[in-house]
């Protein structure tokens, strides 16, 4: 293995076509480079960054899906091995904020029951052409049990974008913890199996 | 009909209406518009470039010399080339019937560039379809302005289909509205596949050589010519790209077993490398003018030059990629790396594919299976059929069809046996994962239930209940759990 971490996690972006789901994760990955024209995502595109929370490595699987209806066939089964799907939705486009019901479903039709979710409203640089308010995202993320948090961010202008990830990052982090607390045969951070160790038969 | 349906559906159709309006217009007459609504972003900056190379693409770096010194090599053996193209070109139908063994030759040494739009025409008997289908496509452009579902979508695509080339750069430019039309009219002429993504790759290139009711013809030839068979592929549950997935593997297994292990070891899943390869024919994968190169032995050979340049990418590449360790890296070094640099010249690559078809084609492997039924057309071209509601308002479809089913299947099932969702991994670090991951889904499946609170109860109470892991023991619930487990059930 060519580099060591000591926790794994599968994080999956969906939502509408042409929100920016490539972009975002260009701009995660490479820190200083927002591409202005992506091309279309046909299926799934793959790509690993790892991030240091607590002293721990957290290395993130990042799945990005094709937005097109078309492909869900294929994106959807990716989802099934998830721990964490982040939404995205344009806020200068509302059609792509109504789609959010039809991806909840999806979330609850083909994730581990046990996911983390979040809602990203993405090019808040975009300022004049808003048509989706904070607020207003707050509130469906209110009524939503399954969507954790939402936040805002600019691909373009690299605002909040590493932090959506550390924040799903730190949740499901922190849920291993909770889990290994509440019960007698619980996982301990670092010395359970159950628990990925880059050091270990990598 | 109830009166917000019917409110949605004006909404959706002056949406449909506001988009096609900026495509009939064009670029110069939308510019004369006050508030034309053209966001200042949707333009590329125009400052940054220093080159367009002979293709027509805008590199945002000086070109080397090297570069330039190629290009002129090229273009001297190309004018040498040209004389005996055009001959050829004029008596086609000869050499097609009586002397194809010197046609293919010669698209094996590649079209001469300036003859490649007449040659590519002539390859897929485009004259022909225009001859005996006249007023077709301008029948099928204007029923798509009215009615086509596909436009939204189609507007985003073309959004970002060769941005970096001088043809598309501008918004609603000429080539912006070629393409527009080219894919709204086909949406109506080919309802079955309607649009898809990546047929906007696809019909930009040919845009590159043809015009707009050529490309047309040409797309239709592409999606319903025996040899090529796009139509399987791009209709809803692709039949056909499973079928093309599963002969890649064999190949693989056959003549890289080393590779196969070693992908199969990263968890690496051909779907996460090869869906452009098969979808868009390399666009973007390899470099431009291989690419073209590859068009050329595609438009001759059909679809045995697909599954023969999957295996001569990763043929010529295998020492490179056994040395990479992780998804990441092969990934990257698949889809981006050799896009911007192949490593090898244009030239070597065609001649190794030729030799990869010969090879394949000695052990009967050049051509997948043949197609079942499900992949060829049902209804006739330009019949019209009425969509759904959920499309007219542009909305996802509720439930999964049966052949989507399949799809999502063949995909699991195919991580499982390549561990991305497996337990059986050797090494067992996929164990861990899915060990963690049902501790996790267990203990989080009863806090769910004792949370669940009035938002959408049935659905998601319902589904959590299917989705309950095998392995999920009930006696991991206290009795309260089970209680509501039970009353849900009722």
């Amino acid at each position: 293995m060519s580099e060591d971490f000591d926790l794994l996690f599968k994080v999956v972006l969906i939502g509408d076509c042409a929100v920016g789901k490539s972009c975002i994760v260009t701009r995660f990955k490479t820190g200083n480079v927002f591409t202005e024209r992506h091309t279309n995502t046909i299926g799934v595109d793959f790509s690993m960054k790892t991030i240091t929370i607590d002293n721990k490595r957290i290395k993130l699987q990042i799945w990005d899906t094709a937005g097109h209806e078309r492909f869900r066939s294929i994106t959807s089964s990716y989802y099934r091995s998830a721990h964490g799907v982040i939404i995205v939705y344009d806020i200068t486009k509302r059609n792509t904020f109504l789609s959010l019901q039809k991806w909840i479903n999806e979330v609850r039709n083909y994730t581990a029951n046990s996911v983390v979710c979040a809602l990203v409203g993405n090019k808040c640089d975009l300022v004049d052409e808003r048509e989706v308010s904070a607020e207003e995202a707050q509130e469906v993320c209110d009524l939503i049990p399954e969507i954790l948090f939402q936040i805002e961010t600019s691909a373009k202008e690299n605002t909040n974008i590493e932090n959506a990830f550390a924040k799903i990052a730190e949740e499901l982090m922190n849920r291993q913890t909770i889990i290994g607390d509440d019960s007698n045969n619980g996982i301990k951070l670092g010395q359970s199996k159950s628990i990925r160790e880059g050091n270990c038969n990598c | 009909m109830d009166e917000s349906l019917e409110d949605e559906l004006k909404r959706a159709n002056q949406e449909r209406q506001d988009i096609v309006k900026k495509y009939v217009l064009g670029r110069k007459q939308l510019d004369k518009l006050e508030g034309n609504n053209i966001n200042k972003w949707e333009d590329p900056d125009f400052g940054l470039y220093y080159k367009i190379d002979r293709y027509g693409f805008i590199h945002t770096e000086a070109l080397s010399r090297e570069f330039d010194e190629n290009e002129k090599k090229e273009k001297e053996v190309e004018i040498q080339r040209a004389q005996k193209w055009l001959k050829m070109h004029k008596s086609f139908e000869k050499f097609r019937n009586y002397n194809r063994e010197k046609l293919q030759r010669r698209i094996f040494k590649g079209i001469p560039d300036k003859l490649r739009g007449a040659i590519w025409l002539k390859l897929l008997q485009v004259e022909k379809q225009m001859k005996d289908n006249p007023g077709v496509y301008n029948k099928m452009l204007n029923l798509a302005y009215n009615h086509s579902t596909d436009i939204r979508q189609i507007d985003n695509d073309i959004n970002r289909c060769f941005r970096d080339h001088e043809y598309f750069r501008e918004r609603y430019s000429t080539k912006q509205q070629q393409l527009f039309n080219v894919l709204s009219a086909y949406s109506m002429y080919n309802m079955e596949v309607g649009y898809c993504q990546g047929m906007s790759s696809i019909v930009g290139v040919l845009l590159f050589y043809l015009n707009e009711e050529e490309a047309f013809w040409a797309l239709h030839a592409l999606m319903i010519e025996k040899k090529f068979a796009m139509h399987g592929l791009y209709i809803v549950g692709f039949p056909k790209l499973m079928r093309l997935l599963t002969h890649h593997d064999k190949i693989l297994m056959k003549f890289l077993p080393k590779l196969k292990k070693h992908f199969d070891k990263q968890n690496l899943d051909a779907v996460l490398y090869s869906l452009k390869w098969f979808f868009v024919i390399f666009v973007e994968r390899i470099p431009f003018s291989l690419c073209l190169r590859v068009w050329d032995v595609y438009l001759l050979e059909g679809e045995r030059a697909v599954t023969a340049m999957a295996f001569t990418i990763l043929k010529l590449h295998a020492t490179k990629l056994l040395k990479l360790k992780d998804m990441d890296a092969i990934t990257d070094y698949l889809q981006y790396k050799l896009n911007k640099n192949f490593g090898y010249s244009d030239n070597y690559v065609i001649k190794s594919l030729e030799t990869s078809i010969i090879e394949l084609r000695g052990k009967r492997m050049d051509l997948p299976p043949p197609a079942n039924d499900v992949e060829f057309p049902k209804c006739e071209m330009g019949q019209f059929i009425e969509p759904t509601i959920e499309k007219k308002l542009g909305l996802r479809a509720e439930c999964f069809t049966d052949s989507e089913r399949n799809v999502t299947e063949f995909v699991i099932h195919r991580n499982e046996e390549n561990g991305i969702d497996g337990d059986e991994d050797e090494d067992h670090e996929d164990d861990a994962i899915s060990n963690y991951n049902n501790t996790v889904e267990n203990s989080m499946l009863i806090r769910r239930f004792k949370s669940m609170n009035s938002l959408n109860t049935t659905t998601s109470i319902a589904t959590s209940i299917n989705s309950i892991p095998s392995e999920f023991n009930q006696n991991d619930l206290d009795d309260d759990d089970f209680v509501i487990v039970e009353t849900t059930r009722l």
